[in-house]
């Protein structure tokens, strides 16, 4: 029998290659130095394209956190938790930067742009692409505030959406007497007056806004407060604020989450048991290691993970298989934010090699 | 040739169809076994399987193994239409069990085979639309690969280096963490 097409065996290669997995990169790229036909799959727009649909959601590759307030702030690292190393973390130019938000590939952190320059912007980093936007903070004399960022793209799938429109949505907690009328929104009355009962009662409890990672459910964004862990949702196509009740207030460390079905789950742990709480049903688990006292720090939508502090290091549960995996050592962990995203051979040097006129 | 089997025999009995590989060889197989394959359900629906259906892109070696996945698989689909409709039934969901577990072991025995048939089996794969198949044997190719060096890659499967030494150590330089 003839060998088969050059065009077939490109056809099946795909098919083959395809089926690499996202969140172990190398084999893509070793995979590229085989042969130029190899190569020249990998980088064709087609096979990204395809490859992306194929998994689905984009893998984790990495992640960067906080650390709890007097623990002070963490080595400024984008820390790999595949082959590839770190990406490199733009310079801070002097204290305070930190990272709010990581969603749809993209990196919010919270700096100051230049040296000796007291203005923080917010910089909108995308590590695949190193792809750098900064973004102006909003005036407000908040005492405290925190951010998201999202893609913009309507209809996006958020597989590939580098280089497209993104959104930074600010969230911050002002004194309600010094608060300028023009910057209070309509809508927010509910929210200001819990703020002002809540401070007329002790000041030392002010249920200010968590710096933690928000939740992103398609128009709605989602923070958590301190102060008996409730809930602020913005709805950004109606611009409205409203407060979701939480289902108890006495849990320490609390997480909000996405899950596949675009539902929001409460989680935290209390002792050796995991628990999570969607708007209608409850569900409860039991964590591996009842030997710590562990701690919710985040979780990675799509990947259907949640991030775990124990006094062995910061693990992750995907809650569907139940797969454990130690992703960095142990600490004072406040937030983590995981970094998702595709990391394929279609770009650099590999690119052009796979576009010269001989292949 | 045997049939498909079980209960389906009275649909299937009257829908034969006979595929014909590039050594002419001619196979009878019931519609629903033929059917897995997308290429051959068009050309059922569009009439064309008088006279047999001829595949000369595929020997009569690959063509029989081709058939015998189709067989146990057409009977598995059917199993699952079957019993959707009494899942809840957890006697049902016990046989349910038992026949994918038995799928399972049908389809490790299937790869059991040198890597020549294996890559002869993916091209029948996709040049007949079988999903579940070219699934199934281009993601035991993928699990050959992973791990592996490119040299080694290249040994296992016969494939020319055309890179030249200047463009390997190109690509190399810029992804060296990926070869550590």
């Amino acid at each position: 029998m003839a060998p088969p097409p050059t065009e077939l065996i490109d056809d099946v290669t795909a098919e083959i290659l395809l089926r690499l997995p996202p969140d172990e990169p190398e084999h893509l790229f070793r995979a590229a130095l085989v042969c130029k036909p190899w190569l020249r799959v990998l980088c064709d727009p087609d096979f990204r394209r395809r490859y992306r649909a194929y998994h689905g959601a984009a893998p984790f590759l990495g992640l960067l956190h906080r650390l709890q307030v007097l623990q002070g702030s963490p080595a400024d690292r984008f820390a790999s938790t595949t082959k590839m190393p770190d990406f490199p973390r733009p310079g801070s130019h002097g204290r305070h930067p930190y990272p709010l938000d990581c969603r749809h590939g993209r990196v919010l952190i919270q700096m100051r742009r230049t040296v000796g320059e007291t203005k923080l912007v917010y910089l909108v980093w995308d590590p695949v692409t190193g792809d750098r936007r900064v973004v102006t903070v909003p005036d407000i004399d908040s005492l405290i505030e925190t951010a998201a960022v999202f893609c913009a793209a309507d209809g996006c799938d958020h597989l590939d959406c580098h280089g497209g429109p993104f959104r930074v949505a600010f969230m911050g907690l002002w004194q309600p007497t010094t608060m300028k009328k023009s910057l209070r929104p309509a809508d927010c009355e509910c929210y200001v007056k819990h703020m002002e009962d809540a401070i007329r009662e002790d000041v030392f409890r002010i249920p200010y806004v968590q710096p933690r990672r928000a939740a992103v459910i398609g128009d709605e964004i989602y923070f958590t407060l301190r102060q008996g862990h409730a809930i602020v949702k913005y709805d950004r196509a109606n611009n409205r604020l409203s407060m979701v009740n939480p289902p108890l207030r006495s849990a320490y460390g609390i997480t909000l989450m996405v899950l596949d079905d675009s539902s929001l789950v409460f989680v935290y742990t209390e002792g050796s048991s995991l628990y999570l709480w969607s708007r209608e049903v409850s569900s409860e688990r039991t964590v591996v290691d009842p030997g710590q006292v562990p701690l919710v720090v985040g979780s990675a939508e799509g990947a259907g993970a949640i991030f775990i502090s124990t006094d062995a290091g910061l693990f992750t549960i995907e809650l569907k298989s139940g797969r454990v995996r130690k992703v960095g050592e142990p600490g004072v962990y406040f937030s983590v934010l995981p970094y998702m995203s595709f990391y394929t051979p279609d770009r650099g040097r590999l690119l052009s090699l796979s576009r010269t006129d001989d292949l | 040739m045997a049939s498909a089997g079980s209960g389906d025999e009275k649909a299937a009995a009257a829908a034969m169809i006979t595929l014909i590989s590039s050594d002419n060889e001619k196979f009878e197989v019931t519609e629903a076994t033929a059917t897995l394959s997308q290429t051959i359900r068009h050309m059922i629906e569009d009439g064309c399987t008088d006279g047999g259906v001829p595949l000369p892109n595929v020997t009569s070696k690959i063509l029989a193994r081709v058939i015998e996945y189709c067989k146990k698989h057409a009977t598995a689909a059917a199993g699952e239409e079957g019993s959707s409709s009494s899942f809840s039934d957890a006697a049902f969901l016990e046989v349910d069990r038992a026949f994918l577990e038995e799928l399972e072991e049908f389809d490790d025995a299937f790869l059991e085979v040198d890597r020549a048939t294996l890559f002869d089996l993916i091209l029948a794969a996709n040049y007949l639309d079988i999903k579940g198949l070219l699934n199934l044997t281009c993601q035991k190719v993928a699990d050959s690969v992973k791990g592996k060096t490119p040299e080694q890659i290249r040994e296992m499967y016969n494939i020319v280096n055309d890179l030249t030494p200047e463009e390997e150590a190109e690509i190399r330089r810029e992804t060296q963490w990926a070869f550590e």
